[in-house]
């Protein structure tokens, strides 16, 4: 039976291309391309891999950005999936996770009907993993993280959750949303066929207009994070000192001496 | 002088580790006399180990020249996949 | 009917050019590059020679993907100790642009998308896997067991072309064809390179290409050294048959020991290597015959059309030439079905200067390569300026007379000299 699924991604520089300034220490974007966030990349392979059990299975992505973000998109599509909406308003910018979230919920309900929500655990560029589960808080759904595979399985969605100390696996009854971990699998790789296709149907276009929401619940006006400073932390110099092999007793020692290791029962 | 370590570190590559683009039939380059990808190679892919050829497919950058300087008929070559590969910032 | 009229393999200027031309006129083209961006792949020397450019965009020298255009062009001869250069530079180069510096991931990004606004479908980082046929005739192409039609093919997928070999559409090719081209992209600032190399400003620029009389182990290599805006394009240009004759030295050294020559290092002091990058060079021309068949047409690199003498390394402009003449031969036989349509194509290329050019210089490459271009002419050259310009106490001799002199003591064979010398003249 077919599903409908909903995979949400962002597009972030291409870590491989950021380069650091070497005065400065920042991070210089402008030089690197940009690409889907590597673990939304795996967020959309768990959902082909849903597709290719469960034919008739529709797989829609989205996502709130610039309007370059339409390569990104594409590049979805020429891995299978059938439909690509960007969602891009100037309002929008701005946006820290909270509108962020609420705009891609909006998006979702204007859509209708789903089964499946996927999302990357993280992106590369903030790192904060708020914006998966936001959209599930939004929505009012159940929600698994850190998930490292999925399935579908006799109406109900399974999920197995990485955590410290061993695999949970979940059963939750649909619509449900999914944060996927980087590496959770191989991402298939787009084919010529499929790009075809992809430019040939091209993406869909929505603005604010599009989706129920007020112009101050987005962007900047509708972020409640405040970013007070930024520094860059300098690298701490470290101490560094060589033990031949005949000297693991005096490594010990002074490990204990300098009070890096510690002999005791907690 | 740059060592050519220093030079392949400054490379982008996309690695693909489904795919080995180029593969060597080690039984050939057993008996090889000249080893001459050794010394073509500019990415230096090709090196002997205790007189053992040794080939890395990651550091290539797809020039192509050990395909057509291996005489002995040991270098398979085809185009890497999917974008995966070197990747020039100035080329 | 097929999909595409034209799919068009590799993105580089002769891919990009002949999918502008196509485009412009209205047909129906697929471009694919399997570099993500397109062209990211692609290297060369660096200079853009002629103005074939324009017939496909004709505002092109206007881009910002232009680095500086060639005031001086030097042709340098080293030897160990010496330099012996010729340093052309005129006023008339301000005048007629004839050549500017490129950066090929940037200047090839920015032709694709030109063939993309144009109204081509770009498609970049897939890999075609092979040509789909029908007999001998190209019908489209094959990626992941999947067939893209298309009424005609064209190949333009570099100077390693695996789909034309795999396709059995060309021969493999041999020492004898492919130079090995190692290359450095050293970053310094602007101001630097305009004093360094005595140029006007900061748009012009100094090309030059070398022979390296001096390697260790008597490999013969032609040197480059391009300006771009803020970084130098240095590399070496290997002769595949000589290092293997010799069997000791590595292609990656070679280009080390360029850039350590007394009279190079200072040019590239305090520069930061920010790039290396290798190459093959088509060292002479495919026959003709074989750059079309039914259904495709091969063009730039991949169809050998480059060319060098060591006064001069091209390839970026055949390319362009050959892609724009693949598009409209084309265009001017499109409906017909006859297997033998794309003679146009060689017809075409033979009354450009592309083929003209590889004509005039046919059999340059026993030049290019000689010992008396790489050993006896450097060494000969520097005996004779160290005779004329040093005081050693001895009678002034004639000219005439050292060169004699110095010919018999370099051990040439004056039969070798002549017949080079000629052959020189003759193609030069």
């Amino acid at each position: 039976m077919g599903l409908e699924i909903i995979v949400m991604i962002k597009q972030v520089p291409d870590s491989s291309e950021v380069v650091i300034d070497p005065v400065t220490f920042t991070l210089n974007r402008g030089a690197a391309r940009n690409v889907i966030n590597p673990a939304d990349e795996n967020a959309i392979e768990q959902a082909l891999l849903i597709k290719d059990k469960n034919p008739g299975t529709n797989i829609t992505v989205i996502t709130m950005g610039p309007p370059f973000a339409e390569t990104a998109l594409l590049d979805c599509m020429s891995r299978g999936v059938d439909r690509a909406i960007l969602v891009t308003d100037r309002a929008f910018a701005g946006a820290d996770t909270y509108p962020t979230g609420l705009t891609l919920a909006a998006t979702i309900t204007k859509i209708g009907k789903f089964d499946i929500i996927y999302a990357g655990e993280e992106s590369t560029d903030s790192s904060t993993g708020h914006v998966g589960p936001g959209v599930a808080e939004f929505l009012g759904i159940e929600q698994a993280s850190y998930t490292s595979n999925s399935w579908a399985e006799d109406g109900y969605v399974f999920a197995e959750r990485q955590l410290e100390d061993g695999v949970e696996t979940i059963k939750m009854e649909p619509p449900c949303l999914i944060t996927v971990l980087t590496n959770a699998n191989m991402p298939r790789e787009a084919t010529l066929r499929k790009k075809i296709d992809a430019m040939k149907k091209g993406i869909e276009t929505w603005t604010l207009a599009n989706i129920d929401l007020q112009p101050d619940w987005v962007g900047l006006k509708g972020s409640p994070t405040v970013v007070k400073s930024m520094r860059t932390i300098n690298e701490k110099k470290r101490e560094g000192k060589k033990f031949n092999v005949d000297e693991m007793d005096k490594f010990v020692d002074e490990l204990v001496e300098k009070g890096i290791l510690t002999f005791g029962v907690d | 002088m740059t060592k050519i370590e220093d030079r392949l570190s400054l490379l982008n590559y996309k690695i693909d580790r489904s795919y080995e683009h180029i593969t060597v039939n080690h039984d050939i380059c057993a008996v090889c006399p000249d080893h001459f990808c050794t010394f073509a190679c500019p990415a230096k892919c090709y090196t002997l180990i205790d007189g053992q050829l040794n080939f890395k497919y990651e550091d290539c950058v797809e020039c192509g020249t050990c395909d057509i300087a291996c005489s002995h008929g040991s270098v398979l070559w085809t185009n890497t996949k999917g974008g995966h590969g070197v990747k020039y910032k100035y080329g | 009917m097929s999909e595409f009229d034209v799919i068009v393999v590799g993105a580089g200027p002769a891919g990009s050019a002949a999918a502008i031309r196509l485009a412009s006129a209205k047909a129906n083209v697929l471009l694919i590059d399997r570099a993500d961006p397109p062209g990211s792949k692609n290297v060369s020397g660096g200079v853009l020679w002629g103005d074939s450019l324009g017939q496909v965009i004709p505002d092109w020298e206007k881009s910002n993907m232009l680095e500086r255009y060639i005031e001086a062009k030097g042709v340098t001869f080293l030897t160990k100790d010496s330099k012996i250069a010729l340093d052309f530079r005129s006023t008339k180069f301000g005048e007629v642009r004839s050549g500017y510096t490129v950066l090929r991931t940037k200047f090839d990004a920015w032709l694709a998308k030109k063939a993309k606004d144009a109204g081509a479908m770009v498609v970049s980082g897939v890999t075609v896997d092979k040509l789909a046929m029908e007999g001998n005739k190209v019908t489209g192409v094959i990626q992941n067991d999947e067939v893209v039609t298309a009424d005609t093919v064209i190949l333009a997928e570099g100077a390693n072309s695996r789909i034309a070999i795999d396709s059995g559409l060309k021969k493999k090719s041999d020492d004898r064809h492919m130079a090995i081209s190692v290359k450095e992209v050293i970053k310094l600032p602007e101001k630097t390179i305009t004093e360094r190399f005595n140029l006007t400003n900061a748009k012009r620029g100094y090309a030059s290409e070398y022979v390296l009389g001096f390697l260790e182990g008597g490999v013969k290599a032609g040197g480059f050294l391009y300006t771009n805006r803020e970084s130098i394009s240095i590399g070496a240009v290997i002769s595949m048959e000589d290092l293997r004759k010799n069997n000791q030295t590595y292609s990656y050294d070679i280009i080390e020991q360029f850039k350590e020559h007394p009279f190079i290092a200072p040019l590239l002091a305090d520069g930061r290597v920010e790039e290396y990058s290798a190459h093959l060079v088509p060292e002479a021309g495919l026959s003709v015959d074989s750059i079309y068949g039914d259904g495709y047409m091969i063009a730039g690199d991949a169809a050998g059309l480059t060319f060098s003498n060591g006064l001069v390394l091209q390839g970026m402009n055949y390319a362009i030439v050959s892609g724009i003449g693949a598009a409209d031969s084309y265009l001017a036989t499109k409906g017909s079905t006859s297997p033998e349509r794309f003679e146009l194509y060689r017809d075409s290329l033979k009354k450009t200067f592309v083929l003209k050019d590889m004509n005039t210089f046919k059999g340059s490459d026993k030049v290019t390569w000689s010992e008396t271009i790489h050993n006896t002419v450097p060494a000969m050259a520097e005996e004779i300026m160290l005779n004329i310009f040093s005081e050693n106490g001895e009678p002034k001799k004639h000219l005439s007379k050292i060169v004699v002199e110095s010919a018999l003591k370099n051990k040439q064979r004056r039969k070798d000299m002549i017949v080079d010398m000629y052959r020189m003249m003759r193609r030069l």
